[in-house]
């Protein structure tokens, strides 16, 4: 049952859970307009939506897996180089079939997981964190540590994988069309769209399907749905593929980016998606929370990360500050859930 | 008892703890005299839980003023409260399993020699010190693991007496022990009393407060209704005073229309738990089960439903097997367990009711009406159906957790302990609930360890002891009495009687 139909009272509350997030957001927006003129044009809040759309995808995924009780999903990096490395691997069977195991060869590691959490009751944060570990020395090992390149000659199926990231959707946004972007002019890059189509599944299935709603409650309580007669393995094996799934797209996009496939690719995406998921409002206790926080905390991480490259900091001065900020929230949701006197939960 | 020139150990005079859209505790007095037992009553929500927390330190915004010894006091946390002398033995056990009974009796507090080494004699030393206090003799060496729950419920007594309490409280402390033990308990609980310590018992069981206490508080609704010597009330006038209404008959009889077998388990066994128990369950019956703890009620039900492993036998619901370890296909063909403990794993408490009353229909047909019915049906008093079910009382949670069973119109509900620490007004209501669906042709097992509750809803009783079915009582021969001598193993007695 979606939450919202049961009352005006849960609407407004919702709205509330969510709004704090997007408020942080307009404060951002704010804040830019004094670091920089060019910051509030259709161009640079292009740059900043394309620039976080790869985090996005993912962060949507791990949503999942945090929503249902299992905290974090650590293996998601290797998800994505992983996938990335089959594409290009298999990109002489032509572009679709490459996509299909790249996005195949994703999902098998998911249903590792999610076989290995949910059956064998395995520590999540620990299961995924060997899996991480396992696959970066796997995939090492297995390409002799050698990087995989697409081949590049135009016509090729490979010159396809790599216009994958470069290919805008025609959409012509009235603002956006005097500002040419990289790839095409006036278009919005593909992986934004996909970011957004993304979120938009996620929503569904997490609001309106029965695999989502026993989602919340297996995060909630696991012990609880188990005797309420929901197949908790198999609700627990459905959030991690579903991760795993949204990693190995933003793998392929990644990978198409760089051009070559290749073990380290998505280093990091682990740590910033729990910091969007967790900025967004999913409890890392499981069962709350809603994607549309989550969207926005990515775009939080986007403008924060943008103002700070206006303001020339460096990429590891970045990370100390995103590191601050996810201490900041995951003490204000303890410090919020105390004060509302849920120490029942 | 009582004498005025006597300085009273505790009084907290216009105490009262408002939560957010209510007055949990409202203006209360209360007072024990040093060698006194002085009982707390209440339905639940009246605020005797939270009464207590406040003279435990958990809050730091009450309101009026409490004095310890004569001497006002400020118990603003659980250092200061326990500083101040009061110890409170929790309904839940705190101890520690995997660790020794001396570390468990003397945590926070271990004696150390030079450079933080454990002095592992004067350790010994104060723990059978304490364990003397409670009269056990046992080895504190042992892991509290490896010892009887009754054990370590007088375990967690000796624990806080060893922090020397001038108060010690007692919440519930029977809910786990037999008659012989909570005898036992009220032994040393008089030979405390006798020492000059005073003592606050909470309970719901009648016969408990009339066996121990000298004088008895009643609360309803944050209020302080009456304190009365103990000679002073009857059974009767004490219910009245809890509920704010005279009961007369509690139990209403009820004439079972028994249809066709809906449950035939064959053999069931499993190893260390149950062995070879058969029985059969028909349509529009309550079944009770009678029994000690531990005489293996509940893991039978969990292993009859598929929570649990079952090793040997099989179970027929409406002569198609049930598959052992696949509750949830079990659930959905319409046999469904009210678990034990709702804190455990029986309700949602971080999520609406709403969300709680449907999660047994899993999507099937999940909509607005069938929350509202079952919040009529049940009159469960929440301020909205999107409340957290946690912050409801634990009668109103109880009846969410089983209203998420009838949202399911179940062919067969097997009921644990339906009315646990439930306020008198939950649990006729809960009664009448189960009986509608036995009405409706419904089977129910119901295993309690409420005896009257038992002995009044049954239809018939099989009673179990150590694992094994040892006989079955009929209606007629069903009484408090004859369920506590065949749970004990005297079954002829009860037959011969009846």
């Amino acid at each position: 049952m979606p939450r919202h139909d049961s009352g005006k009272q849960n609407i407004l509350s919702a709205a509330l859970e969510t709004a704090g997030i997007y408020a942080v957001a307009a404060l951002l927006l704010l804040a830019g307009t004094f670091v920089s003129p060019k910051f509030l044009t259709g161009d640079n809040l292009l740059e900043i939506l394309a620039a976080v759309a790869l985090l996005g995808i993912v962060s949507a995924g791990m949503a999942f897996v945090t929503y249902s009780g299992s905290m974090a999903d650590l293996s998601l990096p290797s998800i994505m180089a992983f996938s990335g490395i089959i594409a290009v691997a298999s990109l002489p069977l032509g572009l679709a079939a490459a996509l299909a195991l790249g996005v195949l060869a994703g999902l098998a590691v998911g249903a590792m997981n999610g076989f290995v959490v949910g059956r064998l009751n395995a520590n999540p944060i620990l299961w995924t964190l060997s899996v991480a570990f396992f696959m970066e020395g796997f995939m090492r090992f297995a390409w002799s540590n050698n990087q995989l390149y697409p081949d590049s000659a135009p016509g090729t199926p490979g010159a396809a994988f790599i216009g994958i990231f470069r290919i805008g959707v025609g959409i012509h946004p009235p603002v956006l069309r005097t500002t040419p972007l990289q790839g095409g002019s006036g278009t919005v890059p593909l992986v934004v769209v996909v970011m957004f189509l993304m979120f938009l599944l996620a929503h569904f299935i997490m609001t309106r399907t029965r695999f989502g709603r026993e989602s919340q409650l297996v995060g909630s309580s696991r012990a609880t749905a188990r005797a309420s007669g929901i197949r908790v393995p198999r609700v627990v094996f459905l959030n991690f593929l579903f991760a795993a799934f949204a990693a190995s797209v933003a793998g392929i996009f990644l990978t198409s980016m760089n051009k070559l496939g290749v073990f380290y690719l998505g280093q990091g995406y682990d740590f910033k998606a729990v910091t969007a998921v967790v900025i967004g409002g999913v409890m890392l206790s499981g069962g709350r929370g809603r994607l549309s926080g989550v969207l926005g905390g990515v775009l939080v991480i986007g403008l924060l990360s943008n103002i700070m490259q206006f303001l020339g900091i460096t990429a590891f001065r970045q990370n100390i500050v995103t590191g601050l900020v996810f201490i900041a929230v995951v003490g204000l949701q303890q410090y919020q859930l105390r004060a509302k006197g849920r120490d029942y939960a | 008892m009582s004498a005025g020139f006597l300085q009273s150990a505790l009084a907290m005079e216009g105490v009262s703890k408002r939560f957010p859209g209510m007055l949990a505790v409202d203006r209360v007095d209360f007072d024990v005299m040093p060698g006194e037992v002085h009982a707390l009553m209440g339905e639940n929500g009246a605020g005797k839980s939270t009464l207590m927390r406040i003279l435990t330190g958990s809050f730091d915004d009450y309101e009026g003023t409490i004095r310890i010894g004569g001497r006002e006091a400020r118990v603003h946390s659980p250092a200061a409260a326990k500083e101040q002398g009061i110890g409170m033995v929790y309904q839940e056990l705190s101890l520690a399993r995997p660790i020794s009974i001396a570390e468990n009796l003397l945590v926070g507090r271990l004696p150390v020699r030079w450079g933080g080494f454990i002095d592992r004699p004067q350790l010994l030393r104060e723990a059978r010190a304490c364990l003397g206090l409670v009269g056990l003799d046992l080895d504190p060496l042992l892991t509290v693991g490896e010892i009887s729950q009754h054990e370590a419920q007088l375990v967690e007594i000796a624990k806080v007496l060893g922090g020397q309490p001038c108060i010690l409280i007692l919440d519930e402390p029977t809910s786990s022990l037999s008659r012989d033990e909570v005898a036992r308990l009220f032994q040393i609980l008089r030979d405390l009393r006798n020492r000059g310590l005073a003592i606050v018992y909470i309970s719901h069981h009648l016969p408990e407060i009339f066996e121990i206490a000298d004088r008895v508080t009643v609360m309803r609704d944050g209020r302080r209704i009456a304190t009365k010597e103990i000679h002073e009330v009857t059974p009767q006038s004490l219910v009245q005073m809890m509920v704010g209404r005279s009961i007369d008959e509690f139990y209403l009889r009820r004439e079972a229309k028994v249809g066709a077998t809906v449950l035939r388990a064959e053999g069931l066994t499993r190893y260390g738990f149950f062995h070879e128990v058969s029985f059969t369950l028909n349509a529009g019956e309550i079944l009770g089960v009678a029994g000690l703890s531990g005489a293996g009620r509940t893991e039978l039900a969990r292993s009859l439903c598929g929570l649990d492993p079952l090793y040997a036998g099989r179970a027929l619901l409406l002569d198609e097997p049930l598959i052992p370890n696949d509750y949830p296909r079990n659930a959905a063909r319409g046999l469904v367990y009210l678990s034990e403990d709702r804190k455990v794993d029986g309700l949602f408490l971080r999520l609406p009711v709403s969300v709680n009353l449907l999660a047994g229909l899993r999507g099937r047909s999940g909509n607005g009406s069938v929350v509202q019915r079952c919040l009529d049906e049940l009159a469960i008093a929440s301020a909205s159906p999107e409340v957290d079910a946690g912050t409801l009382s634990g009668g109103n949670q109880q009846k969410v957790l089983l209203g998420k069973w009838l949202a399911t119109g179940p062919r067969v509900l097997i009921l644990d302990e339906p009315t646990r620490g439930v306020d008198v007004g939950a649990k006729r209501k809960i009664h009448e609930a189960v009986m509608a669906l036995a009405d409706r042709g419904a089977a129910v097992l119901l295993i309690s360890s409420d005896l009257p509750e038992l002995a009044g809803l049954s239809d018939r009783a099989v009673v179990m002891r150590n694992g094994r079915l040892i006989g079955e009582l009929s209606k007629a021969q069903l009484s408090e009495e004859a369920l506590l001598l065949a749970a004990n193993g005297h079954l002829e007695d009860c037959h011969a009687k009846a």
